[in-house]
């Protein structure tokens, strides 16, 4: 950490100002640079993303969150129901408590899928994700998540910020609150999703709420520029742009002179040396063409149905190798807006699905662990709820969502490899043993990253609130090394 | 001076554990978990198929009990009100529910908080063997020897069924929308147990003691009612009732359809507050405000020129900057007082003229009429709506789904906003308008609304506008329409009163002197016109047709987005066509007159109009035959036509009258777990010293319960302690960036002290004092030396003040989000002034970026764009526009690296910079010191120095001169523009992207 707030600080000598910073005046604005930067004269308080110390020695420091937006289906990948084939077609009047179409409610459907215990540990995955399967000892799957959430809106905000009602900090913003960033020349949050499509919810996914904006997720595009305006649709003349900036910075300076004890003018000028900086750093961290044919391949960027999952996938290597502290991967399939969201044919969906997101996340497990990375990131593979082990009427059969009991794998930096954890009833409908609440998974993930979910804490309108709320949540000891 | 918020952390609510279940899982619980029930019979299948006989409480789980938990729950000691020595009281468990459902251990308190734990909290530990002990005796029904587990039910049951449960999680959920007080499907109304006795058209509902003959629960058995489909064209989806409620309405009926005992009667006055009663000292912020005296100026601060104490403002101040041998800083110059003065009051710098007006004027008086002066413009209310509907929660979209979809007639809200800060409505009667202005106005009556009886029930939008999508069928469950409520009530209450009420739903609040009771009380206020069990969705036609149009609505008429609802097209299509017979006659009549015409044309008259294009007024001017043949024709016509509805349609707040549904205190906020009712009131500690909260009903032929009329009128009496101190320290906020209180929503024991209590009495005292005049309240602080003062300051200052609490200088800030993107559109041009109405469309580019929409006439300004809570516009957003979750009472102010890119880079700020130059060059020819003049004090609201004159003209020089080259060498796309009108394009961008555009001294 003491080598990245070096570069840091070098970093913040060059860029935007560039040609002038390396004169007199530079240097005493540099060195102004360091301290008081973002100060927000409203509150007093100096949000910033400087890395700071977790609150215990972290087991990872950066995450990968592969949200499967939608609802993958827990019976089907990972969490086998042999007693769905002896009861198929039974209606347990139980089950209709909470379906959304009871005339569309079929009896209990068993998996179209194989599963087989693979790795040392035997863990059981079905055959519709046979690269994961691979890297089976590698990961740790919870089998008995729970939310409170039948609609995809209210969940994907309850698995996100763990709360439903109110679009609260997502979970990433909580994290870079609390532990900055070891990289400031790019976002220490970053979003990647499908260029192409829109996601559920857009921006509500990586939002910072009621925290302080600059914690809030960045959008990076994996294809193209990679940040909103980063390059203007029409650039001036080079010699035209330079003399624009230095009669900019001459204004800036002039002004910053005359107006003593105003730190948040210094923070404005390091935005636009930063600003003009990410035109390099964002554009290099995302260039996967640095990488080898072989490393492209694994991640399947040759073949069109896993490539745009895998650029991704391959960039967040990228990007947390640079130091960014929580990356997000979203993504989409064809047809409808919702990929795992298979309310009609749910084999064919699954396949569909799979097929685009399984190569690229086995490869990412991969490459991780082959540049010693996985130690230090931590995977989470996951939806917002899973679905129903009953049918759902329809040309072929489909499955409704299931927020009673789903699965959620994680791997890398801090957890024990091959683990299963909890379980649902005998058909997968509700988790039984161990439940895990949103709230524990997020505690678990604060805790790899050094950090007790009690202790981060935001005053908001006089109260302290936190990531976990005020529901009890416990830290899910059972998946950690 | 302590900054506050630091204290506020220290003081923050830590929430007390809780039992390590949602309130949902609890409310499975409590209706014996079909799916626990379910899982568990599954379990049993597996885990007891050996043929165990069941273990009983006496055998070994009572010692088990004893060694582990009754020392603090036993005989003498009953922690929690909980005691574990007998079978029975496990069932009656504690002030947390019952200790254990029987068949059902993952639902049992008791096994969650050993398998958490947290119980014991000291060893000895149960071993994982007596834990397993304890989960079969509860599987197997948690019996005594000899009982057979049907028996512990009923006895479990009736223990825990109570007749607001059975309403609440049966009637209320399932039934009352087809069978209550709107409707009443098959002459039934389930909402009481009278009601239900005396039945409908298929006889009693409910027969005591009989299941079997008891309507209510055969066809909910049979799994007839509910009926299966959708119902409302799939607005509202229909579910089962939960199987474990079926058996606990049977238990219900079987015991007789107990009535609960009635707990709570109205408010008390002499209500223990238990919460509160180890505090000596009582809160500030709930005492009566009493003016203070104006503090003696201080001879030995020295007076520095205008610094000298001029208003009771300044007095207060200089009090406190006394005690640290401080003042204010100088005069601030007078350019700068012009562009404080423009963004403060109407959020738009001064044009060249106002410079060129205010240099001009010398007078004593110039600045309090150039107070008066922009508090008259019609700019001032779009400025300080702004601020309100930060607040309030302002937003055009529902904001929870996808969709994010479009709340159509909010804007009229917005719009009423806007009109009342400019007309200076008095506060109260702001208030008053917002919180009851359906119960002040008898709209139902057939007498036409005025125009400001009809602000009244626009002003109700106040009251809608928390993220909302129960008009969409999957988030119309009661759950969702709950969840609406009490955002609502939380906007509310901070708003308003600046109190935070959110917490008080799941259990008393630990700071505040707000029980539970309290916000259940105050939740009951609402019921009768949010009423999560009988709900009616936004966007309704909330108000029929039964008015003329006043003129300043005319507006708003006939605009595309006001999609008319069936009923209203309907009502419409009859008057059409009485319109059309009527036209006919006349057209019949005009004929002749027609012809007349024809001829005339056909003779080559050019004045003529042609026959056929002349309308009848045209005609009737012209022939007077005509117009008095046709008089009253014409005048049938254009009474019908006003009597057309095409407008009003509001997303308001009515209240429904009639009885609503009973309020309980939810225990953990659980709906599903009733306690005791309560009838509407305030908070306790706030009845104490405001006027008596009393309910009476409007005496008019629109039945309202008169509940938020009462609230309305509690609210706005000059005693109430926290209304006027609520406003006032917002209204200080926007014009020193800091509030007294920095904790504006929260004025409560959490909440912040202010920093200077005595001046925040003055203000609170001085605003009610002039009749709740807002412009008063402006005119007050700036005329203020403070307000006046420079924002520079010396070492000392910044040393001894650090955070400018004391307000040694004027805060130096930058604008916010709005009105940089005005101030952009109005220096390049752009600005379209016009006002009011339908909100201004936004859209994303390929890139992701959504920007606002020009027009012919350019962009509006940003109160007119179209606010999506899931989809904001780029740049307000980059800026800290707020995402109203579910408000916003103080913004941030961000600096970061993306608003750079934002003003440099984007397509937005270029193409502003480029018009920006043209009208330059339209105004200034290509003179370049007159042009760099004028760009100063458009964009800067000053004149440049010399030296400024000098650096920018060589700069335009230069960059015509690299342009140029640019051009020869074809570095670039050429544009048809010349060299010398790029060179000032990017002059006017770099300006505007230099510190001084966006920061205020």
């Amino acid at each position: 950490m003491a080598a990245a707030s070096h570069a840091v600080s070098h970093m913040r000598r060059r860029g935007f100002f560039g040609r002038i910073s390396d004169g007199l005046v530079g240097t005493a604005m540099a060195s102004l640079l360091s301290d008081d930067l973002f100060a927000d004269e409203s509150t007093g308080q100096i949000p910033d993303l400087a890395a700071s110390e977790p609150h215990f020695p972290p087991t990872a420091r950066a995450v990968i969150q592969l949200f499967m937006t939608g609802g993958p289906s827990q019976v089907d990948l990972l969490d086998p129901k042999p007693a769905l084939v002896q009861h198929e077609g039974e209606l347990p009047r139980a089950f209709l408590d909470n379906v959304e179409s009871v005339g569309a409610a079929g009896g209990l459907l068993p998996s179209p899928f194989r599963f087989a215990k693979h790795g040392d540990s035997g863990l059981e995955m079905s055959d519709v994700i046979p690269h994961m399967a691979e890297v089976a000892d590698d990961t740790a799957v919870i089998r008995s998540m729970w939310t409170d959430s039948f609609n995809h809106e209210s969940g994907i905000v309850q698995m996100h910020s763990g709360r439903t009602a109110k679009a609260s900090p997502s979970m990433g913003s909580w994290i870079v609150y609390g532990l900055g960033s070891e990289n400031q020349n790019l976002p220490a949050y970053v979003a990647l999703d499908d260029p192409h499509k829109q996601i559920l919810l857009g921006k509500t996914n990586w939002q910072s709420g009621w925290l302080p904006p600059i914690y809030q997720g960045t959008r990076l595009k994996s294809e193209g520029t990679p940040l909103l305006n980063l390059q203007p649709a029409q650039e001036f003349p080079n010699p035209v742009l330079e003399l624009s900036r230095d009669l900019l910075e001459r204004m800036s300076r002039e002004h910053r002179h005359k107006r003593p004890g105003q730190p948040v003018l210094d923070a404005r000028i390091a935005s636009y040396e930063l600003a003009a900086r990410m035109q390099t750093t964002a554009t290099e961290a995302l260039d996967i063409s640095q990488e080898t044919a072989a490393t492209q391949q694994l991640y399947g960027l040759d073949r069109d149905v896993t490539a745009s999952y895998g650029r991704r996938c391959l960039m967040a290597r990228r990007l947390v190798e640079r130091g960014v502290r929580f990356v997000q991967i979203f993504m989409n399939v064809n047809p409808g807006p919702n990929p795992w969201d298979h309310h009609g044919d749910v084999k064919g969906g699954l396949i569909r699905s799979c097929e685009q997101t399984d190569q690229p996340v086995g490869a990412l497990l991969r490459d991780l662990k082959r540049c010693g990375l996985l130690d230090q990131t931590l995977v989470v593979w996951g939806g917002e709820f899973g679905r129903l082990p009953l049918a759902q009427k329809a040309k072929r059969p489909g499955r409704d969502h299931g927020p009673g009991g789903f699965s959620v794998l994680l791997a890398g930096g801090g957890v024990k490899g091959g683990t299963t954890y909890g379980a649902t009833d005998d058909f997968g409908y509700r988790a039984v043993e161990n439940r895990v609440s949103v709230h524990d998974l997020h505690a678990t993930i604060l805790h790899c990253l050094g950090m007790d979910h009690l202790r981060l804490v935001h005053n908001h309108h006089g109260l302290d609130e936190r990531l976990t709320g005020v529901e009890p949540a416990s830290v899910v000891d059972g998946i950690l090394a | 001076m302590v900054w506050t918020s630091q204290k506020a952390l220290r003081r923050a609510c830590e929430h007390r554990p809780r039992m390590p279940t949602t309130a949902y899982s609890l409310a499975r619980m409590l209706s014996f978990g079909c799916e626990a029930v379910f899982a568990v019979a599954v379990l049993c299948n597996v885990a007891l198929s050996g043929e165990d006989p069941p273990i009983a409480f006496g055998a070994n789980v009572q010692a088990i009990l004893k060694t582990h938990c009754t020392a603090c729950h036993g005989q003498n000691v009953q922690e929690g009100g909980l005691n574990l020595t007998e079978r029975d009281r496990l069932l009656a468990g504690g002030e947390s529910g019952p200790a254990i459902v029987p068949g059902a251990p993952e639902a049992s308190l008791l096994l969650q908080k050993i398998l958490s734990g947290d119980m014991p909290p000291e060893d000895p530990k149960p071993t994982a063997g007596e834990i397993a002990v304890l989960r079969r005796w509860i599987a197997d029904g948690a019996l005594r020897t000899g009982e057979r587990p049907e028996e512990v039910r009923l006895l479990f049951a009736q223990m825990h069924v109570s007749e607001a449960e059975i309403m609440s999680n049966i009637f209320s959920s399932y039934c009352i929308t087809c069978h209550g007080k709107l409707r009443q499907e098959a002459g039934l109304d389930l909402r009481t147990r009278a009601s239900m006795l005396k039945g409908g058209n298929s006889g009693p509902a409910l027969v005591v003691d009989r299941p079997a003959e008891s309507l209510v629960y055969q066809k909910i058995l049979a799994d007839e009612m509910p009926p299966k489909k959708n119902i409302f064209g799939d607005q509202q989806y229909v579910y089962r009732v939960q199987a474990g409620d079926i058996d606990r309405l049977k238990l219900w009926i079987e015991l007789g359809a107990p009535e609960d005992e009635v707990s709570e009667p109205a408010f008390r006055r002499d209500e223990p507050q238990s919460v509160l009663s180890d505090t000596d000292t009582p809160h500030w912020a709930f005492q009566p405000i009493q003016q203070p005296a104006v503090p003696e100026a201080d001879v030995s601060v020295k007076p520095l020129g205008a610094g000298a104490s001029r208003n009771p403002v300044d007095a207060f101040l200089l009090q406190e900057l006394g005690k640290r041998d401080l003042n204010f800083s100088a005069p601030a110059d007078r350019m700068v007082l012009l562009r404080r003065a423009y963004f403060d009051l109407i959020g738009l710098p001064p044009s060249p003229d106002d410079v060129q007006a205010w240099l001009a004027d010398d007078s004593v008086d110039a600045l309090d009429r150039l107070i008066d002066r922009l508090l008259d413009s019609r700019h001032y209310g779009e400025r300080w709506a702004r601020h309100w509907l930060d607040v309030a929660g302002y937003s055009d979209t529902h904001g929870v789904i996808d969709r994010d979809e479009l709340r159509r007639y909010m804007w009229r809200y917005r719009d009423y906003v806007i009109r009342s800060f400019n007309e200076d409505k008095p506060y109260d009667q702001f208030l008053l308008e917002q919180v009851a202005g359906d119960e002040l106005v008898d709209w139902k009556s057939d007498t036409p609304l005025t125009a400001q009886q009809i602000d009244g029930l626009v002003a109700t939008g106040f009251l809608r506008t928390a993220p909302d999508a129960t008009d969409e069928g999957g988030f119309n469950k009661i759950v969702d329409r709950f969840a609406v409520v009490n955002e609502q009530l939380d906007i509310f209450s901070t708003a308003v009163m600046g109190i935070t009420m959110e917490c008080s739903r799941c259990h008393s609040h630990k700071f505040d002197p707000i029980s539970q009771r309290d916000y259940y009380r105050f939740a009951a206020i609402f019921r009768s016109s949010m009423d999560p069990y009988d709900w009616r969705i936004p966007n309704e036609v909330l108000y029929p047709p039964r008015y003329d149009v006043p003129s300043e609505y005319q507006r708003y008429i006939r605009h595309p987005s006001d999609v008319l609802t069936p009923e209203v097209r309907r009502y419409n299509d009859r008057i059409d066509a009485k319109c059309a017979t009527i036209e006919q006659q006349i057209e019949k009549a005009a004929a002749p007159f027609r012809e007349q015409l024809r001829e005339a044309g056909a003779e080559g008259t050019a004045e003529q109009q042609p026959a056929a294009n002349a309308t009848v007024a045209d005609l009737a001017k012209q022939f007077p035959d005509f117009a008095k043949q046709t008089s009253r024709q014409r005048q049938q016509l254009s009474e019908l036509r006003a009597r057309r509805f095409d407008y009003m349609l509001i997303h308001g707040l009515k209240d429904l009258g009639g009885r609503s549904t009973p309020v309980h205190v939810l225990r953990r906020g659980d709906l599903r777990s009733p306690m005791e009712r309560v009838q509407p009131g305030v908070p306790h500690a706030l009845a104490a010293s405001a006027s008596p909260f009393k309910v009476t009903p409007p005496e008019h032929s629109t039945k309202t319960s008169g509940s938020r009329l009462a609230l309305a009128r509690w609210l706005t009496t000059p005693e109430h302690p926290l209304t006027a101190r609520v406003m006032v320290n917002r209204i200080w906020m926007h014009h020193f960036g800091l509030p007294l209180v920095t904790t504006t929503g929260n004025f409560g024991h959490s909440g912040a002290t202010p920093t200077h209590p005595e001046l925040l009495d003055w203000l609170a005292a001085e605003f009610i004092r002039r009749d709740w005049s807002i412009k008063e309240m402006h005119r007050l602080i700036m005329r203020s030396s403070a307000w006046q003062q420079s924002s520079v300051a010396d070492g000392r200052r910044h040393k001894q003040d650090p955070d400018n609490l004391l307000l040694s200088r004027f805060p130096f800030r930058r604008l916010d989000a709005e009105q940089i993107r005005d101030t952009v559109l109005q220096v390049s041009g752009q600005l379209d002034l016009t006002p009011f109405g339908p909100a201004d469309e936004i859209q994303e580019t390929a890139e992701g970026e959504v920007v606002s929409q020009a027009s012919k006439d350019g962009y509006r300004r940003s109160i007119y764009l179209i606010q999506r809570r899931l989809k904001p516009e780029t740049m307000l957003a980059l800026f800290d526009a707020p995402a109203m979750v579910p408000n916003c009472l103080q913004r941030t102010r961000s600096t970061v690296a993306p608003q750079a890119l934002q003003l440099f880079n984007s397509g937005f700020m270029r193409k502003a910079a480029a018009h920006f130059a043209e009208q330059v060059i339209q105004l200034c020819g290509h003179d370049q010191k007159k042009q760099v003049e004028h760009i100063y004090v458009t964009t800067l609201s000053r004149y440049p120095t010399s030296a400024e004159v000098q650096q920018a003209t060589e700069a335009l020089k230069n960059l015509t001169r690299l342009w140029q080259d640019a051009d020869n060498a074809k570095q670039t796309v050429i544009s048809d523009r010349d060299p010398q009108h790029q060179a000032l394009t990017v002059f006017c961008h770099t300006i505007m992207n230099s510190p001084e555009f966006i920061y205020t001294d």
